[in-house]
């Protein structure tokens, strides 16, 4: 399987893909009220503002020198009315542009998450977990200001430059055009700089993604660390990651700032041209009367710096998309992850599980180009058998319960309950009926109360009780302070491998299944404890199919039935007693433990 | 305020830099002063005083001055960039030092996610601070300072109309700030949160989709997704109440020019050109207004950040070397005595009640004994994972509290219960605790293990690279793998924690076999359930209920006729 870690990169994807942006204005749908009236508001509102040098103008051509005092006071309380209103706009746009934002980012998140728990197991083992979850986290919320006010922003400033370029030719229209000529240049600049800012962000975020991955493992992997005093390499790799995440850093940034000196030079030339021709068109104006006066020169000028502004934020903007677009690649990617294992068009509930299975020719390898690990198997189990799947490490006994759960689909072959195809079924229809116990007991971080009950969440406290006493898990759970209420987290700390174990196990049984897996489910426990617990499971068991997957002889003897799996398939099959008659596999195998039994027996 | 002083002490160390990007600030907000005046000489001197002659080196200057502005931005852009770049890499680097020197109860006590959250959230804020509202500030702070300075020098009165509203606006960012870093410290909380919920279901997605909880997870996830948003919003709530206040007295600057400016310069002897260089400073007095409260948010934001980030680096790690340094160097041989020993986890029962012993060098220990009788915690007192709350553990007659941890874990090697892998190859696996060993080693200790014939069997071999937590093997395949990273280390003390728990039994004679020859001479301590595990121990202790309720060598045991032998007879059955 092609596995990435933390110091692989993950692939960059090639062009700057436009669809992405729509698809992402796509989550702006459901709210185009708001954001119509927000726009309306913010158009009549940049408008007003821009009637300010108007305003100016008027004060300098006409108040002043006609000493006008009426006048001036007049527009002063214009001016402020407007200043009062754009305030009380400014509250209404944060209030409406950040819960939209918000809105958004939310259910960006809640898309991606959402998703995740469709992905099958292949997913999550291809990849550090750590990689995943900043997606969910840390990459959505990096498109929040985007969200929230950039694009507003944008269109804002597309329309000011309008309006502004509109005031301009009214103004005067040769000095409009004359600082209009700073634009293509602009223009070329711009897109020199986005096509050598698209890779740098790419590869900054996919170093950003390496280091997330490695402080992700590296606190969850403490204990090992520490306890194979391994801090000062992880402190040198640490460093490394850290390092190389600063540089491509520091690369992108630079790129970044090149940008500002160019837009401003050219606003400056452009400053520059326009009094050149403005005092040139004075004079030339003066000869022939009319044309261009002092207001109008002060007013353009005045706009021209107005006119820079918004450019300046467009291309602000353009370096913000250009960095989102790495994060949002990553996000569609995940979104757009086809779950490998999922319902088919059409599938039906699975009806109330008898017990009956069956593996019709199955084979099966995680991927397409590594070895096959079961090949062929075929066997059948009747309702309410209890099968024990025996046999070395690695040969394909976790694989077949996961291949009955459907955690993985087979390469081959068919698997039946109750000659049900389980793939024409729903998933969760499908797992619901059936309690898995996992080699790996993830404890999650709550009460073990809640932990038990996540097998079944409607489940009474008394229901979680009684299933803890079937597992004998009651008596040390009550031993401790709180009992059921005590606070357990993610790995469990504080609880014994083993009494893991027993909270799945109660887990698995509240969950009230038709077929019960158990994969090593005892394998931390105790002899005694275990013994006193497969005599109390003995008729919770009663008509219900399981299986079991042990090493230790006693947990594996009271099955009806013993398969033996080796050589991708299963080699051996029937009761103990069959088995040991055959003097195969399991017979070299219990003479293993039981070797020198007699000697001292 | 504690945060700033904290974070002057990173900032400290990059003095120059700091001095070279504040001294370009500087010179960026005086050459911001610049236009204005060049604008006046303009108006005043070439369009009204009608000295055309005097146009091309204004406009010159208009673009020199552009130029160097610009290449000072430029250079203070990159280096506050590079400064803050530098900050948050040591800040990153301390709490990296920080957790590996904390204890194994720490991590029992915090989520790995929300731990996740201060490398990765908390120092987005730190950045942010360091890298664009520090110089922010004191730029903002500078050109309102040199503008109002310029202001004065064009016409004292109206300067004086124009800067009595600051204090109005202290008064309101100070309010501003105070409120809005509760709502950011509540923010923080929620991320870490949040962070913690995606982890755990990330990392127990076997669970969920074995109990086809998906649904739930979904419910849990938008709570605490909501409840984010929700947390958010109150932030924005207050930046409605004040952003919108200090816009308006920004805006009122203008309405001032306008009206104090019109009518000084009808009767105050205000020039127009004057009036125009002081229009042209309105920006420089405004923008900071206007940028004050986001500049404030943004403070608060990082002070919110702070307060979790120092709280972690101020954690003290409970394990460390002892006082003044003179911890033994002497390699170990691998006696362990136990004295009197009684332990539990924080306010917990006891879990262990007296333990004494004293074992040689060499000796092979078995531990039995019931789920939670205290197995996994004896053994991990030796290698000091935790400390004993009474007695003492000594190695070689030295207290292992005497030692450096990092020196004891050289020596003392274990394979835990719970297996954990990392993402990384298999020989990077193996080699974990002493990675620059030749590969020939690796191999060695794999085939002790028995774990050489899966991994060759492997497309890849050793450089088959495993997800993480191991995912790709078989809980047999990977407790072998952590049996061989133990191994390697060829320790003066051996630790398996149940570590063949879930290997075959074939296999496990066969490890046992490999162990004993190839390392006769380490201490081994084996926690194991399995009788044949165990029955070739020197000694066996059987733990019950916190105490070492018997010993002896398997024969002895088992004519002893106690809880031994009861474990025995149940698994000999049939």
């Amino acid at each position: 399987m092609a596995r990435n870690k933390y110091d692989v990169d993950e692939d960059l994807t090639g062009r700057f893909d436009r669809r992405k942006l729509v698809r992402m204005l796509g989550y702006l749908r459901p709210h185009r009220r708001r954001l119509a009236l927000v726009m309306a508001f913010m158009l009549c509102v940049s408008f007003i503002g821009l009637l300010g040098p108007l305003l100016l103008r008027h004060v300098l051509d006409v108040a002043i020198p006609g000493r006008q005092v009426g006048a001036i006071v007049a527009i002063a309380l214009a001016y402020l009315a407007i200043t009062v209103a754009g305030g009380a706009f400014a509250r209404v746009r944060l209030r409406n542009m950040a819960y939209i934002g918000q809105d958004v980012i939310r259910s960006i998140r809640k898309h991606i998450f959402d998703h995740l728990q469709t992905l099958p197991f292949a997913y999550y083992d291809g990849r550090p977990h750590g990689k995943i979850i900043v997606r969910v986290v840390n990459y959505v919320n990096s498109l929040s200001d985007l969200l929230s006010n950039g694009i507003l922003n944008l269109i804002n400033d597309f329309l000011s430059l309008v309006f502004i370029v509109c005031f301009m030719l009214y103004v005067d229209v040769t000095l409009t055009l004359i600082c209009m000529a700073g634009f293509p240049p602009l223009v070329a600049a711009v897109m020199l700089v986005k096509n050598m800012q698209r890779k740098r962000s790419q590869r900054m975020s996919a170093k950003l993604s390496n280091l997330n991955a490695y402080i992700h493992e590296s606190i969850a992997g403490m204990r090992v660390t520490q306890s194979f005093a391994r801090e000062g390499c992880n402190a040198g790799i640490f460093d490394g990651l850290n390092l190389t995440y600063r540089k491509y850093w520091m690369m992108f940034v630079r790129g970044q700032y090149v940008m500002y000196p160019i837009i401003d030079l050219l606003s400056n030339a452009s400053v520059v041209l326009v009094y050149s021709f403005g005092v040139w068109g004075l004079d030339a104006g003066a000869a022939v009367g009319g044309g261009i006066t002092v207001g109008v020169l002060i007013a353009i000028l005045n706009y021209v710096w107005r006119f820079w502004q918004p450019i300046t934020n467009i291309g602000n903007f353009y370096n913000q998309i250009i960095n989102a677009m790495a994060y949002l690649e990553r996000i569609f990617e995940t979104i757009d992850e086809e779950p490998a294992v999922r319902d088919l068009p059409g599938a039906s509930e699975m009806p109330p599980i008898k017990g009956e299975v069956e593996f019709r020719g199955v084979t099966f390898g995680y991927d397409a180009d590594s070895p096959l690990v079961l090949e062929d198997v075929r066997f059948s189990v009747g309702v309410g058998e209890s099968v024990a799947l025996v046999g070395p490490t690695g040969a394909g006994k976790t694989t077949i319960i996961s291949l009955l759960c459907r955690f993985y689909d087979l390469t081959g072959g068919s698997v039946l309950i109750d000659g049900v195809d389980i793939r024409s079924v729903r998933l969760g229809s499908l797992r619901r009926q059936m309690g898995v116990m996992l080699q790996d007991t993830f404890i999650f971080t709550g009460t073990v109360m809640d932990n038990i009950r996540y097998g079944r969440l409607d489940a009474t406290d008394d229901e979680v009780v009684a299933a803890a006493k079937a597992v004998k898990a009651h008596g040390f759970i009550s031993r401790v302070e709180d009992g059921y209420e005590t606070q357990v987290n993610e790995r469990g700390s504080r609880l014994s491998v083993g009494q893991r174990q027993l909270i799945s196990f109660a887990r698995a049984l509240l969950a009230d299944p038709r077929i019960l897996i158990l994969d090593e489910a005892t394998s931390s426990i105790d002899t005694r404890t275990e013994l006193e617990l497969q005599e109390g499971l003995a008729s919770l068991l009663k008509g219900r199919t399981s299986f079991i997957i042990a090493h230790r002889l006693s947990t594996i003897k009271g099955a009806s039935r013993i398969m033996f799996v080796a050589d991708r398939g299963i080699v051996e099959s029937g009761s103990h007693g069959e088995l040991m008659a055959l003097r195969g596999s399991y017979f070299a195998m219990h003479s293993a433990q039981y070797g020198d039994k007699k000697n001292n027996g | 305020m504690d945060q700033f002083k904290w974070i002057g002490g990173y900032l400290r160390r990059h003095k120059g830099y700091l001095a070279l990007g504040f001294a370009c600030v500087t010179a960026f907000s005086i050459f911001c002063m610049v236009p204005p005046v060049l604008a006046r000489a303009i108006v005043d001197g070439v369009i009204i005083g009608g000295d055309r002659k005097g146009l091309p080196t204004l406009l010159a200057l208009i673009m020199a001055v552009s130029v160097t502005r610009q290449a000072v931005g430029f250079t203070r852009g990159v280096v506050f960039e590079h400064i803050s770049q530098s900050v948050v890499y040591r800040i990153r680097m301390d709490i990296y030092d920080k957790l590996q020197s904390l204890e194994f109860a720490f991590f029992d006590r915090n989520r790995t996610g929300d731990l996740m959250a201060r490398l990765t959230g908390d120092m987005e804020a730190v950045r942010h601070f360091v890298g664009g509202v520090l110089h922010s500030i004191y730029e903002r702070a500078s050109i309102f300072i040199f503008a109002t300075v310029m202001v004065f020098t064009v016409h004292v009165p109206i300067a004086l109309c124009l800067v009595g509203l600051t204090p109005i606006i202290a008064f309101m960012t100070y309010r501003f700030a105070r409120e809005v870093r509760l709502t950011f410290l509540a923010v923080r909380e929620q991320f870490s949160r949040l962070n913690s919920t995606v982890q755990e279901s990330v990392s127990g997605n076997k669970v969920v989709k074995a109990f086809a909880q998906e649904g739930f997870e979904i419910a849990k996830h938008d709570a605490e997704n909501a409840e984010y948003m929700e947390r958010n919003l109150d932030t924005i709530r207050v930046w409605q109440r004040y952003i919108p206040i200090l816009d308006i007295m920004a805006g009122s600057l203008t309405v001032i020019v306008i009206l104090a400016g019109g009518l000084f310069s009808i009767y105050g002897g205000l020039t127009l050109g004057g009036l125009i260089m002081v229009n042209g400073y309105l920006w420089a007095l405004n923008d900071p207004m206007r940028m004050a409260g986001w500049l404030i948010s943004d403070t608060q934001r990082f002070v919110a950040s702070c307060v979790k980030i120092m709280g972690l680096l101020e954690t003290d790690p409970a394990i460390a070397g002892p006082a003044g340094g003179s911890a033994p160097t002497a390699p170990m041989r691998g006696a362990v005595e136990f004295r009197g020993v009684r332990f539990a986890y924080g306010e917990g029962a006891e879990v262990l009640r007296g333990i004494d012993f004293k074992v040689p060098a060499g000796c092979k220990v078995a531990v039995m004994g019931a789920t939670g009788s205290g197995k996994s915690t004896f053994v991990s007192l030796i290698s000091r994972f935790y400390d004993c709350t009474a007695g003492e553990v000594l190695i070689d007659g030295v207290d292992v509290r005497d030692r450096e941890p990092v020196a004891l874990r050289e020596s003392v090697s274990t394979a835990m219960q719970d297996v954990f892998l990392f993402s990384d190859t298999i020989e990077g696996n193996i080699a974990y605790g002493v990675p620059d060993v030749p590969f020939a080693e690796v191999v060695a200790a794999a085939k002790v293990a028995c774990a050489h014939g899966f991994i060759e069997a492997m497309p890849e071999g050793y450089d088959t690279i495993i997800g993480e937590r191991g995912v790709g093997l078989s809980g047999g395949q990977r407790q072998r793998i952590a049996l061989a990273r133990a191994v390697i280390k060829a320790p003066s003390i051996l630790i398996l924690d149940d570590t063949t728990s879930s290997v075959d039994m074939e296999t496990e004679v066969e490890v046992q076999r490999n162990l004993k020859s190839a390392y006769g001479d380490m201490t081994v301590f084996i926690v194991a359930h399995r009788i044949s595990s165990v029955r070739d121990a020197d000694v066996i202790f059987v733990l019950d209920d916190g105490l070492i309720a018997e010993r002896g060598t398997h024969e002895e045991l088992l004519d002893a006729g106690g809880l031994y032998r009861e474990i025995y007879d149940q698994q000999m059955v049939g």
